[in-house]
């Protein structure tokens, strides 16, 4: 017991030490953007969307960040309810959009077909969504820009929800590496410029719902999804 | 004015550094890897680089033993803004002014544009 406790203190540690050094891009650049017209006296320099939108991004990332920290901490479960995934994917892609243009990418709503609810925690799987969207498209390669998606479609095992993009070096043996080498290397993704500390968070979020991030493909574009499972009781309504 | 290579992996903190570096007139090429750094060096012949250690692939590190391995690029000065805390980066920090003759090692969330644009000036007009 001691050990297990000390095990999810030092996995508690880990994850704050990559999740501050995450936070300090959203900040610096709303640091730099608000001197910019200051040093170059035209006001309309400093992109005051840029400013909104990465304030915006820190403050979601900060909550995100602490449920992610919490559930680590107390071990605890999300209650699961039926949730519409195609709507909490709108409501999702409507959040990331702004975010999303800061970095030259667009980013596509990609839902086919019609979905029975997923059990899943509302608020837990839009915050762990938003952490992995927030995560990958600060690291989205320049050279590969232009566009990713948040997808979901039907497997044999399940409804699988993610984000897709150019990232095939984020191979499974990438992701289980970074798994093991987060909060103690600094960059545990070699693929990836950032700490990938909002992908550690949506992981921990997902584990408390009882599934986790893998490694996925989605119309010919690679990225991390999560395999949620339907909702009986409403299938048969 | 200095030609200024700004070797930034964040697009939207490259932009901004760049729209401040060049209103105080310097000409600024960008670079979001190392393996375009080298490329973009070798096209721009910087006065003074400004790079950000922790990227993709290859890091800052591997960068500057590259660029430092080609003769022409061996006095350019190499200013360090990164998001690494500053003790984090005492282990290599003999390495990084001694070998590879980083001239100023910067932490960027505490580095103002003004800050930046005083030591990239202390650089190229060196007193």
């Amino acid at each position: 017991m001691q050990g297990d406790s000390a095990n999810k203190s030092q996995e508690t540690t880990q994850l704050l030490r990559s999740v501050a050094e995450q936070l300090k891009m959203p900040l610096s650049t709303i640091a730099r953007q608000a001197e910019l017209g200051q040093l170059t006296g035209d006001l309309s320099l400093t992109d005051l969307s840029a400013i909104r939108t990465h304030a915006s991004a820190a403050l979601t990332l900060v909550d995100c960040y602490l449920l992610g920290l919490q559930l680590i901490r107390e071990q605890a479960a999300l209650p699961l309810e039926p949730v519409s995934v195609s709507s909490l994917l709108v409501e999702t892609a409507h959040e990331l959009e702004a975010f999303a243009k800061q970095y030259d990418t667009t980013l596509e709503l990609h839902i086919a077909g019609k979905y029975e609810p997923v059990m899943a925690h509302h608020a837990g799987l839009k915050s762990a969504l938003l952490s992995l969207g927030y995560a990958l498209l600060e690291s989205y390669p320049v050279q590969q820009r232009g566009r990713m998606s948040l997808a979901v479609h039907r497997t044999p095992n399940g409804i699988v929800t993610g984000l897709y993009g150019d990232f095939e070096q984020l191979s499974s043996k990438a992701w289980r590496t970074a798994l093991q080498l987060q909060g103690k290397a600094p960059r545990p993704f070699e693929s990836l410029s950032s700490n990938g500390a909002g992908l550690f968070v949506a992981e921990a979020i997902l584990q408390a719902m009882d599934t986790k991030l893998r490694v996925g493909k989605h119309r010919k574009q690679h990225g991390l999804a999560t395999t949620l499972q339907p909702s009986q009781q409403l299938s048969f309504v | 004015m200095a030609n200024v290579l700004l070797i930034e992996p964040d697009a939207v903190l490259a932009r901004t550094y760049m729209q401040a570096l060049q209103h105080v007139g310097h000409d600024v090429s960008y670079a979001a890897s190392a393996q375009d750094a080298i490329a973009a060096a070798d096209e721009t012949k910087p006065d003074v680089v400004v790079l950000e250690l922790r990227m993709a692939v290859h890091d800052g590190i591997e960068f500057l033993y590259e660029f430092r391995s080609y003769p022409e690029w061996q006095r350019i000065p190499v200013i360090v803004n990164s998001h690494i805390v500053p003790s984090n980066l005492e282990p290599v920090r003999v390495a990084l002014q001694d070998d590879l003759g980083v001239t100023a090692l910067l932490y960027k969330p505490r580095t103002s544009l003004q800050q930046l644009i005083s030591q990239i000036k202390g650089q190229i007009n060196p007193t």
